[in-house]
């Protein structure tokens, strides 16, 4: 099974565009725990900050783009792994060793081909 | 052989059963579907000749055929080559074949059903349909839903294990302390909800019984869990006292006026058996020390027995060192109050969180009860009058509105 694991955490922890002193503490961790993964993971990448997203609505087939992410929040998507696993339990281990500065959550999604 | 009967076999039978296939299978559905299927047959089958040496034997050899018949037909319309029909088991065999035959999955099936990525209201409802084998309406009326709203909550949970891949093998050591605690709230919330209405009218009560089994059962498969012990001990203290838990005219009895007389020794007994155990395995755990609780109350002979209430606040007191929340501080008062007084009862409350409590209707029960022992009438009315404002069950209900009356006659 493959599982996308989205990470959420508050951006505004990374100082503004994600350029404070605990951006490379963040990055560290990643880059550590993506060698522990080894070839269980099959992708992923940290995201910048939603101030320089951009969303494009579709709305009665009439397409408009946005500046900003599609939803305010107070935790922001800021990055993801694609991971095989498993099952669930499998996942659910690795997602529990995502690093996360603070508070933060991560959400497992099976992905839709096998 | 009449119908009842064989309902019986079914639902005696089915958990073991549909666990077993569910395990073979790796597929909740396909095992429930295969699993009704067999019970269809052996109608007209049992009718005809009679019921076999060993039923669930029958009903897991073809209930096993009718499974592979299924994935066979789901991979023809998948146009995939279809696989080879397995040997037929003749009737003889099947007639004479024995349970033993029948693994005991009955664990993993509970596991999977109270996974914590499985919606919380949706546990307790999935365990009684795979693991009990109550029916979708019995389980609607039990939580005060409809049928359909419940049948769709079942098919969402069994949609989610499958596409999240929810593994069919029983969790690694390391997660079986969060595991067990998701089976155990989840056994304590249908229970909790089974034991709600005092006079037991409530279409809850059926089903408490299948909650002590699964209990039980769950006890007998993880013995050395302490936890798992002390829960169903706990079930057994409380449902021993059911025949004492409302009078002849329906209205609730207190705990403390309930008549010794009226409890289940049968079930008191295994209850201590099982919290020795819970004792021996985790003497500290927040429900052992709840069974605990219960013990002193069910060690209870007769009415003319003094009330246990001291060694009841030693307990809320070893309670309160592993779990201080407001309402282990609620229930301690009512043991201070027997043993110094209404007034340092009061003075207790005074420090809880009265906000937190306002929904909590047991707090404004203590707290009326305590206001009428010291004096302050009008203000006891009061708390019975927002105590009702909650919409207690009937049994409850009758009670209160008895205290309030007898209150307001005080008052002319």
């Amino acid at each position: 099974m493959k599982y996308a694991l989205l990470i959420y955490e508050d951006e505004a922890l990374y100082g503004p565009d994600k350029s404070g002193p605990k951006i490379a503490e963040i990055v560290g961790k990643h880059m550590t725990f993506t060698q522990e993964l080894g070839a269980r993971r099959i992708g992923g990448s940290g995201l910048r900050a939603t101030s320089a997203a951009t969303t494009i609505r579709t709305v009665a087939g009439k397409k408009t783009v946005h500046d900003g992410p599609f939803a305010e929040a107070k935790e922001q998507l800021g990055g993801f792994y694609l991971i095989e696993a498993a099952d669930l339990d499998e996942a659910i281990a690795i997602a529990k060793r995502v690093p996360v500065l603070q508070d933060g959550s991560i959400e497992i999604r099976p992905l839709l081909e096998p | 052989m009449n119908g009842s009967a064989i309902e019986r076999v079914f639902r005696a039978a089915g958990g073991r059963i549909i666990a077993a296939l569910a395990g073979r299978f790796r597929d909740l559905s396909l095992a429930e579907d295969a699993f009704s299927e067999s019970c269809v047959r052996a109608l007209t089958a049992w009718r005809e000749r009679g019921m076999p040496d060993d039923p669930a034997a029958w009903l897991y050899q073809v209930a096993g055929r009718v499974a592979l018949d299924m994935l066979r037909r789901q991979r023809t319309r998948r146009q995939l080559a279809p696989e080879q029909p397995p040997a037929e088991a003749d009737a003889e065999d099947v007639m004479t074949a024995d349970s033993y035959v029948i693994p005991d999955d009955r664990l993993r099936l509970i596991f999977i059903c109270c996974h914590p990525a499985v919606a919380p209201d949706s546990r307790a409802a999935l365990t009684l349909r795979l693991v009990c084998g109550l029916t979708v309406t019995e389980i609607a009326r039990a939580f005060l839903v409809e049928d359909t709203a419940l049948a769709q909550r079942l098919v969402r949970a069994k949609r989610k294990i499958a596409d999240a891949a929810i593994p069919f093998e029983l969790p690694s050591p390391e997660d079986w302390p969060e595991r067990i605690e998701a089976i155990l709230s989840t056994i304590e919330v249908a229970y909790a909800k089974a034991h709600e209405d005092a006079a037991g009218l409530s279409p809850h009560a059926g089903f408490a019984a299948e909650m002590l089994h699964l209990a039980s059962m769950l006890a007998e498969l993880v013995p050395d869990a302490g936890e798992v012990h002390a829960l169903a001990a706990l079930l057994h203290y409380a449902e021993a006292r059911r025949p004492a838990r409302v009078d002849a005219a329906g209205v609730m009895v207190p705990l403390s006026a309930q008549d010794p007389a009226l409890w289940r020794r049968d079930l008191i007994r295994r209850a201590d058996s099982l919290l020795a155990a819970a004792v021996r395995l985790a003497p500290d755990a927040v429900r052992t020390l709840q069974a605990r609780l219960q013990a002193c109350w069910c060690a209870r002979s007769s009415l003319s027995d003094p009330a246990p209430w001291r060694r009841i606040r030693d307990i809320y007191d070893e309670l309160l060192l592993v779990r201080d929340d407001p309402i282990v501080r609620l229930n301690r008062a009512v043991a201070v109050a027997e043993l110094e007084g209404a007034e340092a009862a009061l003075a207790e409350l005074e420090g809880l969180d009265g906000e937190r409590l306002a929904q909590f209707g047991p707090y404004h029960a203590v707290r009326a009860d305590l206001l009428t022992r010291t004096g302050r009438i009008e203000e006891a009315r009061l708390a019975y009058a927002v105590l009702l404002a909650l919409d207690p069950p009937p049994a409850e209900r009758q009670w209160l509105s008895g205290r309030l009356g007898e209150l307001t006659s005080r008052l002319h």
